[in-house]
């Protein structure tokens, strides 16, 4: 992995600059944070795809030389990707000292397989994949691993049970579920919900009950509509 | 099948769809998706052939999450009617996707169990699909 990024400072702006730029196979990017001024850069995306992808991923602080001025360190503050190709579009840096504490995000790795689900027959439902922790730049950890191969049916592991070291401070809800095995109930239902859908489809006034429902409220509307007329006629006739 | 249990209007305009899908383009829940490649309609019916042929093929075991909802209602006039006279009669109801929605996810079965589930279930759609897995740690 590179811990080194190079940049050069960016002087037009405007989305038809950087679809050239990206079209040349670079991508803007903005450094800011730290104190000082934010600065618009170019960068190569593959670089920032290797630290992105990288066992810290996200987390990962490198430095960036941006050409005429101090190297920074910094690290992946947001992204955007392209929706289909997923390729990067624009990256934010966030400069980074060694004093202050960060807010980051971590990822929980789950290592081994449940016993619930290897021999109770349950399933592992992984709900929080990310909980925010605050810390020193130089005590950020990769990711938080935590062994769920005892874990039977019914047993879940919150926020609050992840092993993170005393110079991390957890600032997500402790009673956060991270994740938890559960019994296969719900999937066994779903024939009778399949049922129950090939019902409604074979039925398709149920559909239209829905709608004869509003139906009637704009027939309820036109019958007023024709009230008014009668009305009139008898305003005519009084007259 | 999925529909609303109430809205609004009855009726609705064809609509355009430009762009792609800038939400609903991540994998939010599971490790594995199912993204859809071009602009349409998927209707209502669509989806429930492929959340069934998804829960056939992997029987039990899994988790399965579907990212759309058909809340676009469909009209349609009866065979030899004569034009005019009004807008037809609801008939079915779609979800709008643009290129790179995310449709289903799916968690806790195999990679290749779930690469085999999203063919089964694309071959009810009408459109382009790719298989999409969470990246992993290292993969660069």
């Amino acid at each position: 992995m590179t811990n080194t990024i190079q940049a050069e400072p960016r002087e037009e702006f405007g989305k038809n600059e950087s679809r050239r730029l990206r079209h040349a196979g670079r991508i803007p990017a903005v450094v800011y944070g730290g104190g000082g001024q934010a600065i618009p850069v170019v960068v190569d995306p593959k670089a920032i795809s290797q630290v992105l992808y990288s066992e810290g991923g996200h987390n990962t602080v490198f430095t960036l030389e941006i050409k005429g001025r101090t190297p920074a360190r910094v690290l992946l503050s947001d992204w955007q990707v392209d929706p289909v190709k997923g390729d990067l579009l624009h990256v934010d840096l966030f400069r980074i000292s060694a004093d202050t504490r960060l807010k980051l995000k971590i990822p929980v790795q789950l290592t081994g397989e449940p016993f619930g689900v290897k021999t109770e027959g349950g399933i592992l439902e992984f709900i929080t994949r990310e909980v925010e922790i605050e810390c020193l730049p130089d005590d950020i950890p990769e990711h938080i691993v935590v062994d769920i191969t005892e874990f039977k049916i019914g047993r879940n592991l919150r926020a609050g049970d992840l092993p993170l070291g005393q110079r991390v401070k957890l600032l997500t809800d402790p009673t956060r579920m991270v994740a938890h095995v559960i019994a296969l109930r719900a999937e066994e239902e779903k024939p009778a919900e399949e049922a129950v859908a090939g019902a409604e489809a074979a039925e398709p006034e149920v559909i239209r009950k829905g709608k004869a429902e509003e139906g009637e409220e704009g027939e309820a509307g036109e019958g007023g509509a024709e009230k008014k007329p009668e009305k009139k006629a008898e305003k005519k006739e009084k007259k | 099948m999925l529909m609303p249990s109430k809205v609004k209007y009855r009726k609705q305009q064809r609509g355009r769809r430009r762009g792609k899908a800038w939400r609903g383009s991540d994998l939010s829940f599971g490790d594995y998706g199912l993204k859809v490649l071009e602009t349409g309609w998927i209707s209502a019916r669509q989806i429930e052939a492929s959340r069934v042929a998804i829960t056939r093929f992997i029987k039990r075991g899994g988790k399965l999450w579907i990212r759309i909802f058909p809340d676009k209602p469909v009209t349609k006039k009866p065979a030899e009617t004569r034009m005019g006279k009004g807008k037809g009669a609801p008939e079915f109801w779609v979800a709008v996707v643009k290129p790179g929605r995310i449709l289903f996810e799916m968690e806790g079965v195999s990679e290749a169990d779930a690469r085999q589930a999203m063919r089964l279930a694309s071959h009810k759609l009408s459109l382009p699909t790719q298989f999409v897995a969470r990246p992993r740690a290292g993969a660069a």
